[in-house]
């Protein structure tokens, strides 16, 4: 495939995965005129906490990982201190942030509460994650094995 | 369902610690252990693990009730059975297909049909009938609005991009990507009904603003975890280039070429004909 057909491919599934949400939004702009429940410092704030969240606990899944790497490497220190240093980085700036006050606090009152609160909602919006996936990877292997089975070459008729 | 729970003689704290962090480090822990480990009797001891977890934080809201977290060990135990049934119908509608190995009976298509279905009804009966998974009477659990909008509009963009990804990579896929299209469109369907219609707990307004809340959730989630890859490859990175340069041999001598070329003649040729 050509590189510029390759790009132009990849255009194409990009705005197909943004095309749902982009439809529900021009609806609601048609229907009712304005962007109907979107409260921009609420959504800023979710925002905020998934993004601190999950780059702490992506964080510490590939400080775990490091195991692994070093296996081949003789366990070197050095990359292990890095990453505990990413990790404890990703913690300190979500207490820093939460403790700024109301901008990061979501109905809770400290910011233990929070960052206890963060976590849990990271687990469950992981597992609709996790699910919607295996859903949508289910059906598209479900559709593929449902037709009828394909020679790898073609025929020709003498 | 709804929860009456029980008062026990332990800090909350510890109580919470015990009984629901434990539990869900388990969860992890016992899958590391069943896939990295060789040994039949580790990963056995692993898979118990993992679901001794997965029991402990389902009971969380009657050994916990006094920790807010337990709400959504009560999510978990609401909706693992239709998402079970999802997922089980799926296996069975695709290994009942043309797959070249562990081919289930043509048979069990109807009845992966028929348990997807089941599964897809009941999850949106949590939302329009009387399923709707509560703490107490007419209070939703409120990790249910953060599960149910992520996992339709999720689902309802994925099956999107694969339609389109069979239609332009894929080779003579045109039936699938419509098939896919059709999931697509069904999941978008269901969004804007749960826009719209009320359901007897679920409110549209409450729904519509939970999902634009879903939609913030997933672009935190992207961007964290692109943030903590970028990092990780840096420590990476940085690492690797402070290692010294790999040790260089030296470039044969004349008498060693000599040895290699004395020895390439004699193996080359052959009988000619």
């Amino acid at each position: 495939m050509k590189e510029s057909s390759l790009s132009v491919t990849w255009r194409m599934i990009l705005l197909a995965f943004l095309l749902p949400p982009l439809l529900i939004l021009a609806l609601d702009i048609t229907f009712y005129g304005a962007l109907k429940g979107i409260d921009s410092g609420v959504s800023f704030t979710r925002f905020a906490n998934a993004t601190l969240t999950s780059y702490t606990l992506c964080s510490l899944f590939l400080l775990g990982n490091l195991f692994f790497y070093g296996e081949s490497r003789n366990r070197p220190l050095a990359p292990l201190v890095g990453m505990v240093l990413a990790t404890l980085l990703g913690i300190l700036a979500t207490v820093f942030f939460i403790g700024q006050g109301p901008m990061l606090l979501e109905d809770n009152g400290s910011v233990q509460a929070q960052a206890i609160y963060n976590i849990v909602h990271m687990f469950v919006s992981s597992g609709a994650i996790v699910m919607a996936v295996c859903v949508a990877l289910g059906v598209t292997f479900s559709a593929i094995t449902s037709q009828k089975s394909r020679s790898d070459f073609d025929l020709e008729e003498e | 369902m709804n929860i009456q729970g029980f008062v026990r003689d332990m800090d909350e704290m510890l109580q919470a610690f015990l009984l629901f962090w434990i539990p869900i480090a388990m969860v992890p822990l016992g899958l590391w252990f069943s896939m990295s480990s060789r040994s039949k009797s580790t990963t056995t001891n692993g898979r118990v693990l993992a679901l001794i977890g997965v029991i402990m934080i389902c009971l969380s809201p009657w050994t916990v009730p006094t920790s807010p977290s337990s709400a959504a060990g009560h999510l978990l135990g609401a909706i693992i059975g239709p998402c079970m049934l999802i997922i089980l119908g799926i296996y069975l509608i695709s290994f009942s297909g043309n797959v070249p190995v562990g081919k289930l009976p043509r048979s069990d298509r109807r009845l992966g049909v028929l348990m997807t279905g089941a599964g897809f009804v009941w999850l949106a009966g949590m939302h329009w009938w009387i399923l709707t998974p509560q703490l107490s009477p007419d209070e939703v659990n409120p990790y249910w609005y953060v599960f149910w909008p992520t996992f339709i509009l999720l689902t309802s963009c994925l099956a999107s991009c694969s339609a389109v990804t069979l239609l332009t990579i894929g080779d003579r896929r045109k039936a699938e990507s419509n098939a896919m299209l059709v999931v697509s469109a069904l999941s978008v369907v269901v969004l804007l009904l749960g826009l719209n219609i009320d359901g007897p707990l679920v409110r549209a307004d409450e729904f519509r603003e939970h999902l634009w809340l879903a939609v913030a959730d997933m672009s935190g989630i992207v961007a964290g975890s692109l943030l903590s890859i970028l990092m990780f490859a840096f420590v990476i990175y940085s690492y690797e280039r402070s290692l010294p340069p790999p040790k260089t041999i030296e470039p044969p001598t004349e008498s060693e070429l000599q040895q290699v070329s004395t020895l390439l003649r004699t193996h080359l040729g052959g009988e000619e004909e």
